[in-house]
């Protein structure tokens, strides 16, 4: 059975119609959510609203935690002292928007949901904060799938959507302890496994400005990337209403995040 | 000129063992550098003279250089030093008692102290940790899934994680291995095959067991203050 997987709606509420429009159109009634409902973008409040109301299974994302639990709960590194300003702007605006409903909503929501071997989380296992990007260390991402137990993990947060696959691992160690005077050597064998990113519907950053999302066929293992254009203009114009930096707006209609990184790219947030 | 290393933890309060530790390695050629990784206090006896001594160290002594563990990090955060956090792992592992047993073990003259060392040292390619990057009281052993233990070291961008808080002494040593990666994007697929580096963790033990570590030939040697090497006095490679 086909289920789509979206990520990282942030408050773009045309951008998450035209999304799920695109999955009902493939007749796929199954969809799980990768966390991130709300930041940045203007219909905090919408966006929620129809996840509910299409009782949409969904993690908690980063922002969504940071909404509940204030600031300080915040540990995203953003690419500089600016964005990070207008992140706070942001993160207060959509703070204030938020209905205690919604908000009660944002604070129910698991870290992680687990279907048999396959595991849906926001970042990774560890934290919602902690980027998988295509290409950490191959032997750190598999451990990442280990460790949660699962075979194919699906995580969102970078906003890039990819399908990775790790196979024909091995890895040969050499041990020396106090219980033995000859080295011990070993190999071991490595198992496959898969890291599904699901991009970003209300945020792209994959170099493109359509929102993208994927398509998991459980039994054939199939994954397919989507990329679906919205009514970009109709969001930016509620941006720049709602009185969110302009920038937000710029960037949702480039497609990238690219402008702010010139000004600290060193910054890192230390929360 | 030989440069080597004598890395130690766990001595939780033994001054005595300490003593012995100094005195063997006055008798060691080429150790000019002593790391304690931690753990340096414990809740079984009064920590303060060897915290005092590892502040004042006597001539002739080697001057230790000093990280917190996973003892310190109770205490510390028991203290209220360690931000909201409370000794939490202690009180569900060891109990109440413990936690008292731990306060009353240390004089509050030397929270200062242990509240200003660091997490960790990195030198030459060499991670020191009391766990690992990942938690203080991460428990890596000779036993750890190869995975993990890459993992730790990709985390600290070392060759070299030495590590205490199993108190363990081993030296594994990844030697190879590879690992298929094949990402597909929006704008096409890759291929990738990571190596597996040559990469060690070693244990260095706790208490009277401790390790050397030679710098220029990469071995290790794990000792006992007896002096003895633990292993028929052969370096590992």
């Amino acid at each position: 059975m086909k289920h789509a997987v979206i990520s990282c709606l942030h408050a773009n509420l045309a951008a998450v119609k035209a999304v799920l429009n695109d999955i009902d159109q493939q007749g796929i009634d199954d969809i799980t959510c990768l966390g991130d409902l709300v930041g940045y973008g203007p219909q905090p409040n919408e966006v929620v609203d129809l996840v509910r109301e299409r009782a949409i299974a969904s993690c908690q994302g980063c922002w969504d935690e940071d909404i509940i639990e204030g600031l300080n709960a915040c540990e995203c590194s953003y690419p500089s002292q600016l964005a990070e300003k207008r992140g706070h702007l942001a993160h207060e605006w959509t703070a204030e928007q938020l209905t205690d409903i919604n908000k009660d909503f944002l604070a129910s929501l698991p870290t992680s949901i687990r279907r048999d071997r396959i595991l849906f989380v926001h970042g990774s296992p560890n934290s919602q904060h902690e980027y998988l990007l295509p290409d950490m260390n191959a032997f750190a991402a598999l451990e990442r799938v280990e460790k949660a137990g699962a075979d194919t993990l699906f995580c969102g947060h970078t906003h890039q959507p990819y399908v990775r696959e790790l196979k024909n691992g091995s890895i040969r160690v050499r041990l020396q302890n106090t219980s033995n005077n000859k080295a011990e050597e070993k190999e071991i064998n490595l198992p496959m496994r898969k890291i599904v990113n699901a991009g970003s519907v209300g945020e792209p950053r994959h170099g493109s400005i359509n929102a993208t999302y994927v398509i998991h066929d459980d039994v054939s293992g199939e994954v397919e990337i989507k990329e679906v254009a919205y009514d970009i203009r109709q969001t930016c114009q509620a941006i720049i209403d709602a009185g969110l930096p302009p920038i937000f707006a710029w960037r949702l209609s480039h497609g990238f995040e690219f402008a702010e990184q010139a000004e600290d790219a060193s910054h890192v947030c230390e929360r | 000129m030989i440069e080597r290393w004598a890395l130690v933890s766990g001595l939780k309060g033994d001054l005595e063992t300490y003593e012995l530790i100094q005195s063997d390695l006055k008798k060691a050629r080429g150790v000019n550098t002593l790391f304690v990784l931690g753990d340096m206090i414990g809740p079984e006896r009064n920590c303060d003279a060897l915290l005092n001594r590892l502040q004042n160290p006597r001539r002739g002594e080697l001057k230790p250089q000093c990280i917190y563990g996973w003892w310190e990090e109770q205490l510390l955060a028991e203290q209220g030093l360690r931000g909201e956090q409370k000794a939490d792992a202690l009180r569900l592992n060891k109990g109440e008692e413990a936690v008292t047993a731990l306060l009353n073990a240390v004089d509050s003259y030397h929270l200062k102290w242990l509240a200003s060392l660091q997490f960790g040292f990195i030198e030459l390619d060499c991670g020191l940790i009391h766990g690992s990057s990942a938690d203080i009281g991460d428990n890596l052993t000779s036993q750890t899934s190869p995975l993990i233990l890459i993992d730790r070291l990709t985390r600290l961008d070392v060759n070299r994680l030495f590590t205490a808080h199993s108190t363990e002494q081993f030296h594994l040593e990844l030697t190879g291995g590879g690992l298929d990666s094949q990402v597909k994007e929006l704008n096409g697929e890759s291929q990738h095959q990571q190596k597996v580096s040559k990469q060690s963790i070693i244990g260095i033990g706790a208490g009277a067991n401790y390790t050397i570590y030679d710098v220029g030939s990469d071995k290790t040697h794990f000792l006992t203050v007896s002096g003895q090497y633990n292993t028929k006095g052969k370096g590992f490679a």
